[in-house]
């Protein structure tokens, strides 16, 4: 499985490369995009993003240089006509710079992308929010080469939707930046922090009823209230545990490390570490947790050592004990058990001995 | 999608909407003609009482939808469909023998019957299969998911896909309250690459909710016939779901594999900002996984006169209250 890290400046590519990241992807605005449109509308990232067309070629350059693959995002849930004719120029620019792929959400612009840029590898975004074959199907016969599942896939279906279009390569969620609503279902903005934030984190208070009008009861309420509170926990840990990391710079947060063997199992072909905007020591340490856990998984560690591997990289037992840091909470009960049975279990080589 | 800076500038105060808001602005009458009303219900009832008189019928609609003014402008119009299903959630979809019940019923009453489906995970669209099945031939899916449209063209095609509104994206934030958002709040339908991906999949008709600030434009352009959702707008749905996080403790409490008792059918929650200075466009609620917001009566009367001309050919309004 390669290893897929973000980029938002040029100096992140080489130290991401050497860290075991195998593709990079970035996006960019340039000034004519932002003057004309608006700097939001190019990807949904205003604040990670390449400023130019001329850092893009540079990170081309670079990227190849040190032997990863960079991708090109334009993965904002609806384009005008003029923003996909705009995005055309970019992508046939971004061609000629010898740039690797295009991740889109738009049907209509992945309809544009494979008939006006035809040698143009096209990734679908997890923002189109596909999560079956038939789906992923679609997007074949439209150009796609590969289809990054959303975050809210189980592996099961992961692993079906692969079976199902071989020929369709698939990325999944490993690591960082959860959301609560579905990316391609969200209609709103990341607002400004001091007029909210992300919907998903603002602070609504919840005045819960019957849809019928009659009364809570006593009971209900209170049920409501510890529901409420458990998901005001789950939602701590969806964004990445407060943006906390261990003292050695490991994030915490969404986190699929320990379904590394089931992903490898399931017939993925890429694991993505989200998080352009996050700052450079953030996505360093993400693509070295990802690369150790899957050097373990390749080099034909038992799943229960890859499981009990990635629980002890933090370490953060108590946080994957909840499930709620999970992209793959299905198997945190095996690795659980692995990490137990690991603990209560003789070394199966004796400790080295000194003379 | 992420903020422009601009919006760094706090817009004014918008004016009081809502239900509550006074005095609504007047709407414009339906037409007896050229404009249809589809129900929409996860679990349909009382659909005597929609095909009854209009006093009936408007007695019906303010009890479900708490707007005496919008009751009184749908009631003279006899709705003539009934959609049943979901769009947001993989768990509401009814069960075969459900269906069956409905499709029976919905004919003693004279509603067309229209199947309302999610995003899809594989285990959906297994289950749509013996639901497809009972659909007589020429009957509407409205279809939230690429998947399912392909299906049915593949699989189906005596069937009649129809793009749901969670194909249509567009801006749709509560918290907004300036109209310097609505150029990127429009539908995209009129792009002709979108036109070539319906044509593609077989999709004949299209639904949309209403855009923030809607205008005399906003239902402009649209190439098939077009059906409006009111008076809700969905603003963001998840697979998660934070009611259902009552059916089940543990890991997996707000994981995406779905599990619940349906709580969300019985339950809903009104969302306020608990933030000083806010002051929000549009009235929230939330319901099992989806946030929603009501429209302004300003936007009902633009609704009611893109009706009045022609622009909307069939009104789509929840059955079950909210």
């Amino acid at each position: 499985m390669k290893i897929v890290a973000p980029i938002r400046q040029l100096d992140e590519i080489a130290a991401l490369a050497r860290a075991g990241a195998d593709e990079l992807y970035c996006g960019v605005t340039p000034r004519e995009w932002a003057e004309r449109f608006g700097g939001a509308s190019a990807n949904r990232r205003p604040g990670g993003n390449l400023p130019s067309l001329a850092a893009l070629a540079e990170a081309v350059e670079l990227a190849h240089h040190n032997g990863v693959q960079l991708s090109l995002v334009l993965n904002a849930q609806q384009y005008s006509v003029e923003q996909i004719e705009f995005a055309l120029e970019i992508a046939r620019g971004y061609t000629d710079m010898g740039g690797d792929a295009v991740i889109a959400s738009d049907p209509g612009l992945i309809l544009a992308l494979a008939e006006a840029v035809p040698g143009l590898r096209i990734h679908v975004s997890s923002v189109a929010t596909c999560r079956n074959a038939d789906g992923a199907r679609l997007y074949q016969e439209l150009g796609a080469r590969r289809l990054i599942l959303p975050r809210d896939i189980t592996l099961d279906e992961a692993a079906e939707i692969a079976a199902a279009v071989p020929d369709l390569e698939i990325e999944a969620f490993i690591l960082n930046d959860g959301c609560v609503y579905e990316e391609g279902s969200c209609n709103t903005l990341h607002l400004p922090g001091a007029l909210g934030g992300p919907i998903c984190l603002d602070r609504y208070a919840y005045v819960h009823r019957h849809r019928d009008g009659r009364p809570l009861s006593p009971a209900l309420a209170a049920r409501l209230q510890e529901n409420d509170a458990a998901y005001r926990r789950w939602l701590w840990y969806r964004f990445s545990c407060g943006f906390t990391t261990t003292a050695e710079g490991m994030p915490f947060g969404p986190c699929g490390l320990c379904a590394i063997p089931a992903l490898g199992r399931g017939g993925i072909h890429a694991l993505k570490i989200a998080g352009r905007e996050g700052p450079p020591e953030r996505k360093l340490a993400s693509v070295r947790m990802v690369r150790q856990i899957l050097d373990a998984h390749e080099r034909g560690e038992s799943p229960a050592a890859v499981m009990t591997r990635a629980r002890d990289l933090r370490p953060s037992h108590e946080h994957c004990a909840t499930g709620f840091m999970c992209y793959y909470p299905e198997v945190v009960g095996e690795a659980e058990r692995a990490r137990e049975t690991a603990r209560h279990s003789p070394p199966t080589s004796p400790a080295p001995t000194s003379d | 999608m992420s903020a422009p800076l601009t919006f760094l500038r706090r817009p004014p105060a918008p004016p009081p909407t809502g239900a509550s808001a006074a005095p609504p602005t007047a709407l414009a009458a339906l037409p007896a003609s050229g404009v249809a009303i589809a129900v929409s219900m996860v679990r349909p009832r009382t659909l005597e009482r929609l095909c009854a008189d209009t006093p009936a019928r408007a007695a019906f609609w303010s009890t479900t939808l708490h707007d005496a003014a919008l009751a009184d402008w749908l009631a003279p119009l006899r709705p003539t469909r009934l959609h049943v299903g979901s769009e947001f959630c993989e768990r509401l979809l009814p069960e075969p023998e459900q269906l069956a019940r409905t499709l029976a019923e919905a004919s003693a009453a004279g509603l067309e019957v229209g199947l309302l489906t999610p995003v899809a995970s594989p285990e959906v669209l297994r289950a749509l299969e013996p639901l497809f099945a009972l659909l007589p031939a020429g009957a509407e899916v409205v279809v939230n998911d690429w998947g399912v449209a392909l299906r049915l063209r593949e699989f189906h095609p005596l069937l009649q896909p129809v793009a749901g509104r969670i194909l249509c994206r567009m801006l749709k934030d509560p918290r907004l309250g300036n109209p310097q958002y609505a150029p990127p709040a429009a539908h995209g339908f009129a792009s002709p690459w979108q036109q070539r991906l319906f044509a593609r999949v077989g999709i004949t008709r299209v639904e949309m909710d209403m855009p923030l600030f809607a205008g005399a434009d906003s239902f402009a352009g649209v190439p098939l016939p077009l059906g409006v959702h009111l008076p809700f707008a969905f603003v963001a749905k998840g697979r998660m779901c934070r009611t259902a996080g009552l059916a089940r403790p543990g890991p997996e409490r707000f994981a995406p594999r779905p599990f619940c008792h349906h709580e969300c059918l019985g339950l809903a929650a009104r969302t306020e900002r608990a933030r000083d200075g806010t002051h929000d466009a549009w009235e929230t609620l939330h319901v099992g996984n989806t946030m929603f917001c009501r429209h302004s009566a300003a936007s009902l009367a633009v609704l009611a006169a893109a009706v009045a001309a022609g622009r909307v050919a069939r009104l789509i309004v929840p059955g079950e209250a909210l």
